[in-house]
This record gives C-alpha cells, structure tokens and sequence, in this order.
C-alpha cells in the first residue's frame, strides 16, 4: 500500500473529479454519499450491487416522503 | 470532506443509508438489512472489470443525450483520474454513477414513451403472472439484468432460451420484507424502464398458464381482471404498439402473436382483421411479419432435412437462423439498455431487422432453390448462388457452401485414400454397382454419377477422383495387395472441419488440385508397377504378338510345316490332344523354347466350331491364356479380337505356304517336264499364273506385317511406356486392336473387301490342286514314258526288238491321249486364270474405293506395272476421280 499522508492533495484532487464526473452524470450523490460510496467500492464491494441499494433506498425514501406527502 | 479511514463496510454501508434517507439509523433498520442481504449476496461482479469498456458506455450515452461537451469533459475528467492513480478501482466507481445516472428515481429528461405505452405498461405487466410469481423467488436479479445486458458475447446458446433468461428486472420484493412494499414495487414498476418490461413480459411464452399464484398483493389482483378483459377484447380495441411489438417478436420466431397470425390460404402472417389498427401500423407489421414467414420457411426445409445423414449441415442452417435472430435479440436488448428513452417501436424493429431480413431472403432464396435436391447436387446448387457481385450475400452463401461441401470432402478423402464408399443416400458423384464380380471391377464397377458432380469439380477432376478409388480397390481385390503406397497415407488427410473444406473449394486452382493431382499420381503409378512386376503385363503383351499376331516367324513356320499333314483331314477327325503335342513339339523345336515358362504355359490350341465339309485348316487356332488382373486388359472381347486377327493371318500365312509349294514344285519339274513339249505351254500359263499370284500374297503379306501389324504395335508400345494410369494402357490396347481389326479388313464395313479376299485365296488353293493335279499326271506320263525308254533301251541292249509294234501302238496312244489332255489342262488353266485375275481386279478397284489410306496404297503395290488397269476400265480412272466420286457417294 503506497504512502497514504502525502497523496491527501491528490486524494482530494480525486474527489473532485469524481464529484464532477458524477454530476455530470447526474447520479445524485452528493459530496458524503460519493465519498462513502468510493470507499466502498474500493473495498471490493460490486459496484452492481452497491448501485441497486442506493436505487432501492431511494425509492424507498421517496414513496415514504410521498406516503407522509399524502398522508398529511 | 471525509477522511478515508478505514472503516468497515457494514458501518459505511449504514452511513450510506441515513445519508440517502435523510433518516436517523434507527430508521433505517430494514433498509440496511436489506442492503446488507443485497451486497452479501451479490458479492462477485458478473460484468467484466474493464474501465475502458465502461467509460466508453458512458461517453456513447452522453452523445446518445446529445451533450457532446459533457462526453469531451467527461474524457477530460476521466483521464485526469486516470493520472492520478488514487483509486484502485476506478471501473468500479464508474460503473456506480453510471448505473445510478441512469436511475429513473431522478426525473429523466428523455423519458418519454407515447402515451399508450405507459398506460399499457400496468396493464400488460399485471397480466403475466409469470411476473406475478416471481416475489416468492429469488431476492433480486440483478445477475439476469447484468447478463442479460452483456448477452452480445454470448451467441452459443439457441435462440429460444436466451429468451428464456430475461428474467425481471428491478429489484423485487423479498419476503421479509412486509407488505407495504408490495406497493412500492407495483409503483416501481410502473416507473421502471417500459419498454424494457415490456420486452421481458413478451418473452413469456403465451402458453404459460394464466392462473396466478398464491400470495398476490391484492393490489396486483385487482389489477388482473381489468386487463385481461382489456386485451381480450374483440372489436375496435386500441391495439397498443407495445403488444404489436410482442406480437412480431413472436412471429420472428414462427410462433402466432395473439394478434399477427399465420393465414394459411395467403401464406402470410397478417393481422387479425377484426382488430383495428392504423394503415401504416398494418403495414409495418407485415414488412416486420415477413421475417417470420422467412424464418419459418427455412425451418422448415431443415426440418424436413434433418433426417438425411449428409446434412450436417441442417444444424448449421439452423444456428445460422439461430444466429440471425440472436443479433435480432441482442440488438433489440441493446437498444432497451442503452437508455430510458428509447422504445421499442415498431419503426425501430423496421430498421434493426433490415439486415437479418436480407439474409435471411437470402436462406429461403437458397431453400427454394435447393427443393429437393441432395449430394452434390445440392452443393451445386449453392454454389450457383454463390455467383453474385453482391459480396455479403456471397460471403453468406459460401459458408453454407463450406458447410454443404464439408461432407462430400468426407467422402472424397475417403474415397481417394482408402477406396470406401459408404453413401447410403447415393450422394456422392463415384457409385459402386454391388453386384458387379471381381473380374470385372475395373470396367463395371465403379461409375461416375454425373448429376452428382458439384459444380465447383471439373470433369477431368473427378474423372481422376473415380480412378484414383478405382485403382486403390484394384489393388486390395484384384491384385490382393493391401500395402498401402507409402506415400499416399503422407499426404495430409485433414479435411475434418468444414472451413478446410470451404478452403479447398474455393483455392480450385490450388491445393484440391494438387491434392487430387498428388493422389493421382501416386496410385496410379504403384498400380502399374504391381501389374508390371507381379503380373507382367506388358510381357504378356509382347507374347500375344509373338503368338497370336504370328510374331514368332521361325516358330509359326515349324508349326506349319508339322501341322501340314493333321490339317488337310477333315475337321472331325482332330484331336486336339494331338494337336497340342505337335505344337509342344514345335515350341521346343525354335526360338520359342526361350520364352518364360510363365508364357508357354497359356499357349494353347484352340479348335473351333466344325462346321460341315471344314477341314483342318478352317478350325485351327491358337489360343492364350488370361486370367486375373491381366484379363482387365486382355477381356473377352480382345481375347476374340485376337482370334479373329489370328484366323485371318493364319489364312494368309497359309496362302503364302501354298504358293511356296507351288514355286517349289515348280522349279523341281520344270527340268524334269522339259522332255515333254507338249506341256510347255501349259507350264507356261502355270508359272505366270503362280508369279502373279506370289506377287500378290506377297504384297499383302507386306502390307499386314507392316503396314498393319508392325505400325500398330509401335504405337502401342509407345503409349503403353508412357501411360499414367491403367485407364490409358487399356484405352491405347482397345485403339491397337480396332486399327488392326479395320485394316485386316475384319470389321464389318470391309466386308466386301474380306469377301473378294477370300475368293482370291479359294482361287489360289484351286489352282493349288489343278496343279498338283497336272504335276501328278505329268510326272506320271513322264514317268511312263521314261520307263517306256528304259525298257525300249534295255530291250535294244539285249539284242531285241526295242518295242513291238503293238508296244509301240499302245505307247502313241498313250501319248496322243496324254496330249489331248493338255489342252484340256490349258482351258482349265486359263478359266483359272481369268477367274483369279477377274477376283483381284475387283479387289483392286474395291480398294481404290476404300477410305482407308493405306488400303489405296496398298492397290498401288498391288498393280504396280498397271497390269490391271489395262485391262480393268474402272481402274482407269484416276484416284483423284474417284475420290471426288467417292465422296459424292459417301
């Protein structure tokens, strides 16, 4: 494992990019989320799977946001 | 800015989930269970890590959105990442924003169907309980999405049950959790891709039953009835497109959608009339239909086909149609993934089916043309297709034509180096005639079945090919020599998979023709290496000439002169054991006696049929004996060739036998018969008689051992030394024998000729016995007349009377007697004579009338001082006259 501490600019450089690239995408994560999501996947967890979740928890937020929209 | 600690991921995953949720962590609860679930039990990618690919999809959706910046800025972005080298898993992070860019949740800006396709959505989705079942399965599909989404690579599996594996998509429920899901997905639904469901929904075959399963949310239930009145409905119901598109799908396989049937009567898949739908969709669908007609018309040409053994190729036919329709798929597949916007229309399946459509016209052109026919023929047929500038369709058409040659290269190779022939179906162009014997396999067995011949093979080649197989069963039966050529079994026999085989074919000029050339060679060499050594044909050969064509001259003679005497009885009264021990005697009496064994052992005398008043002379033969391999060359018919070419040189042997005697008896009496004056008249007449007749055997004794015989030979034995294969030798022995059978006037047009032939030679045996006839009595009144002097002188030396009066008396009228007869012997000469003359000046003009070149000459030698002519008017005529006359007549 290459020398963490030196490379925090380019960590942070990396962040950026990949805040732009999923903005561009239009992917709706923001800062935190896409943060999280990198150091998951840097852990090996598929990518495939991880994408289905925040799909599905998404979806879940939404139709309770919208249950409790109608509800109330 | 979050530090990147290392943290585990379940507590990062639960993060995750309050973050997305906007809830606190006790919230979450179900939800991180069910993430975790997620990720546990999908923990290994089924896609391919490649980043490029990735990216790529990523750039082609960006153009595909029509924001060519951001695909510029997105490459710019990408490498700088790149560069950077921070993250380990760059693929993996990509493919989570674009997967999740792609999320519906987010309103998309192109996603838009047409009105009735949405609104179709819930309702075909409810329909298929297929669908309706799938909660109690499996958690989640992402695995069949994913693969589903990657099919391009995988083109192997049959068409039908790639089908098979569209599976749902979107993540369904899993049973724990509770019901108040079941809505969420039912929502899910109708926000997930549309057209994408629908395309699963239609994969469903129709014949699944329509009872629902247990546990239905009830608010799927409800839904149920509604549609399935909805879609049922006769008349004037607003066909959605999305249900036409269902519909063609099946018909591209053969299968009737619910509303495009096949209408038999028309041949053609049609809409149901009763349902309304619009002229142009009406139109489009039997464009679209028109693939399905195709594909069922292939189908069912290798269906029916699918029995014939050589038709491996039904499978090809098949997984080139399977082929077809898997592009079909996958593009369709692709077209839904590669947005939301895009829909499956019918315009779209217009455009993506162009391409198969064609090929596949191509396949029913193909199939109609080859109605009916197998083998070579079929081959041929293809490859007649295949003569089209069209360099696609030409491609098409010449890998089937690999694929159909692939197993008449089978049988070829087979054929030239092993000499098999196993074609139950009488496809290949060499046919075996089983009930042919050994003895006559080179000649009757094997036949070249012309319709057979593909195109692509010239005559010539697989004349070579029939004599290769030819030669090798030759060999193993006939000469029962199995060694198999040393040479042969080198060369390469890989013809095992049809691409060499659509290499061979389609290289003519090349490696088949080297191949063929190379086997050809080969065989036929070593075939006639073993006739020559083992068999020695072509020392037989020579002997039949030696024998029968009465090469051998001092031992033809000797048998002559020792058969003389048996052959003047009648024919009745021979024996041939006789015969056979004169003709030992003979053999070992000359040069004969030299021969090989090998040969003297099938010389044999041969009697033939004795017909009334026959004698010797006219049944004598000689006879040589054939048998196994060599009676290939020397069949029957060459065998009674050789007889008959026998007979006639016997014949004229004998007649030049005859006038030897003659000219023998001749010159022994003319000395003595000098004291007779009388006599010499007569003498006289005979001599000029017997000179014209020795004249004449004696030029058509040249003309036979010359002309015919020797020329002949020589081109035999020319052709023979240079011949390649048996086919040849035999060919040049059949031409040898027919020119010496026409010019030994034996063959059916000399028959005249033959004719006046024979009465010159009964003429010459006539004057035979009239002179034999005249000597005798001469030589006997000479002899009286000598002894009548004897006497007279020994009487004087005794002091008597040399003769008495009456003596005397008896001896005058003895002589005057004797001389009354001689005039008598003058007319029968001389009627000889002229009948003789009479024989041979018809001869001659016969000859000159001939076609044959050298028969003209030969005239010339026969009247070379123009004897004849003088006396013949016809003969007067030039020989440029009657040539020009000749070929009026002819």
């Amino acid at each position: 494992m290459a020398s963490v501490a030196p490379n925090l600019s380019a960590v942070r450089e990396t962040m950026d990019v990949l805040l732009e690239i999923s903005r561009l995408l239009n992917s709706g994560l923001d800062m935190e989320s896409l943060s999280i999501c990198v150091r998951l996947c840097e852990q090996g967890i598929n990518p495939e799977a991880l994408s289905s979740v925040i799909k599905e928890l998404r979806k879940a937020s939404d139709s309770l946001k919208t249950s409790e929209n109608v509800g109330s | 800015m979050a530090s990147l600690d290392q943290k585990s991921p379940n507590v990062l995953l639960q993060s995750l989930c309050c973050r997305i949720t906007g809830k606190s962590e006790a919230d979450v609860a179900h939800q991180f269970q069910y993430a975790v679930r997620v990720i546990g039990s999908n923990y290994a990618p089924t896609i391919e890590r490649d980043e490029f690919l990735v990216s790529e999809k990523i750039k082609k959706e960006f153009v595909r959105q029509r924001r060519e910046a951001d695909a510029a800025l997105f490459s710019e972005l990408h490498r700088k990442l790149q560069s950077q080298g921070v993250l380990k898993n760059r693929w993996s992070i990509l493919y989570l924003l674009l997967s999740l860019s792609e999320d519906p949740a987010k309103p998309p800006t192109g996603y838009v169907s047409c009105p009735s396709l949405s609104q179709a959505l819930p309702r075909d989705a409810h329909s298929t309980p297929y669908y309706c079942a799938r909660p109690q399965s499996l958690p989640l599909n992402y695995p069949d999405r994913t693969q589903s989404a990657q099919s391009s690579g995988s083109m192997g599996s049959s068409g039908i049950s790639s089908l098979g594996v569209y599976a749902m998509n979107g993540p369904t429920a899993t049973p724990p959790i509770d019901n108040s899901r079941t809505q969420v997905v039912g929502d899910s639904l109708r926000q997930q891709l549309g057209s994408r469901l629908a395309w699963n929904l239609s994969a469903v075959p129709p014949s699944v039953p329509t009872s629902t399963s247990k546990g239905l949310p009830n608010s799927m239930t409800r839904s149920v009835p509604r549609s399935r009145r909805d879609c049922d409905a006769n008349s004037c119901v607003e066909i959605s497109e999305a249900s036409l598109v269902r519909d063609i799908l099946y018909v591209f396989q053969g299968i009737d959608g619910k509303c495009v049937k096949m209408s038999n009567p028309e041949n053609c898949y049609k809409i149901d009339a009763k349902i309304a739908v619009s002229k142009s969709l009406r139109d489009t669908v039997s464009r679209l239909a028109e693939l399905g007609w195709l594909h069922n018309k292939v189908r069912k040409y290798t269906d029916q086909r699918s029995l014939d053994r050589a038709f491996g190729l039904v499978g090809q036919h098949m997984s080139i149609v399977y082929l077809l329709y898997m592009q079909l798929q996958v593009e369709d597949d692709q077209g839904v993934n590669l947005g939301v916007d895009s829909n499956l229309t019918l315009r779209r399946l217009l455009v993506w089916t162009y391409d198969p459509k064609t090929r596949l016209k191509t396949l029913a052109a193909l199939v109609d043309h080859c109605q009916g026919r197998k083998g070579g023929e079929l081959a041929s047929a293809v490859h007649a297709y295949g003569k089209t500038g069209d360099p696609y369709m030409r491609a098409l058409v010449q890998h089937i034509l690999s694929l159909v040659s692939h197993p008449i290269l089978n049988f070829l190779y087979r054929w030239i180096y092993d000499g098999e022939l196993e074609d139950m179906y009488h496809e290949f162009f060499v046919a075996s005639d089983p009930t042919v014997k050994t003895d006559r396999l080179w000649h009757d067995k094997y036949t070249l079945r012309k319709s057979m011949i593909p195109s692509f093979i010239t005559r010539d080649q697989a004349r070579k090919v029939l004599l290769i197989g030819k030669s090798i069963n030759f060999l193993h039966q006939v000469c029962q020599d199995r060694t198999p050529p040393g040479k042969m079994i080198a060369a390469s026999k890989s013809a095992d998979s049809p691409k060499d085989a659509a290499e061979l074919f389609t290289d003519l000029e090349g490696a088949f023709q080297g191949k063929i050339d190379a086997a050809y060679f080969e065989t036929s060499k070593y075939l006639l290496d073993v006739l020559n050594k083992n068999y020695l044909l072509l020392e037989h050969m020579k002997a039949m000439r030696r024998y029968l064509l009465l090469g051998q001259g001092d031992f033809i003679r000797h048998l002559m002169d020792l058969l003389k005497p048996e052959l003047v009885r009648p024919a009745t009264t021979l024996y041939q054991h006789n015969l056979t021990g004169i003709l030992e005697t003979a053999v070992r009496a000359t040069n004969a006696q030299f021969d090989s064994p090998e040969i003297l052992k099938r010389l044999d005398v041969r009697l033939l049929e004795v017909s009334p008043g026959d004698t010797g002379w006219d049944v004598f033969s000689l006879d040589y004996h054939v048998e196994g391999p060599i009676a290939t060359v020397f069949t029957r018919e060459c065998m009674s060739h050789y007889l008959r070419v026998f007979n006639f040189l016997w014949r004229a042997k004998r007649m030049e036998y005859i006038l030897t005697d003659i000219w023998k008896g001749q010159m022994c009496n003319a000395k003595l018969l000098k004291r007779m004056p009388e006599l010499s008249g007569v003498l006289h007449q005979c001599h000029v008689l017997a000179s014209e007749m020795v004249h004449f055997i004696h030029q058509m004794q040249y003309y036979i051992t010359f002309e015919v015989l020797e020329c002949s030979w020589d081109e035999l034995w020319n052709k023979v030394q240079q011949a390649q294969d048996l086919d040849h030798i035999i060919a040049a022995h059949e031409v040898f024998l027919d020119t010496i059978i026409t010019r030994c006037l034996l063959d059916a047009n000399s028959r005249p000729l033959l004719n006046q032939l024979r009465a010159i030679f009964d003429q010459i045996i006539e004057f035979q016995n009239a002179q034999e006839a005249m000597y005798r009595a001469a030589l006997e009144e000479l002899q009286l007349r000598l002894q009548f002097e004897e006497r007279k002188a020994q009487r004087e030396a005794e002091g008597e009377w040399g003769v008495t009066a009456s003596e005397e008396e008896v001896e005058n009228k003895r002589i005057r007697d004797f001389q009354e007869t001689v005039p008598k012997l003058c007319t029968q000469l001389q009627i000889l004579t002229h009948f003789y003359q009479g024989a041979v000046q018809q001869f001659l003009v016969l000859l000159t009338t001939s076609a044959d070149e050298s028969l003209q000459f030969l005239s010339f030698r026969l009247d070379f001082n123009e004897h004849y002519k003088a006396r013949e008017p016809r003969l007067r005529l030039s020989l440029g006259s009657t040539r020009g006359r000749r070929s009026l007549h002819t």
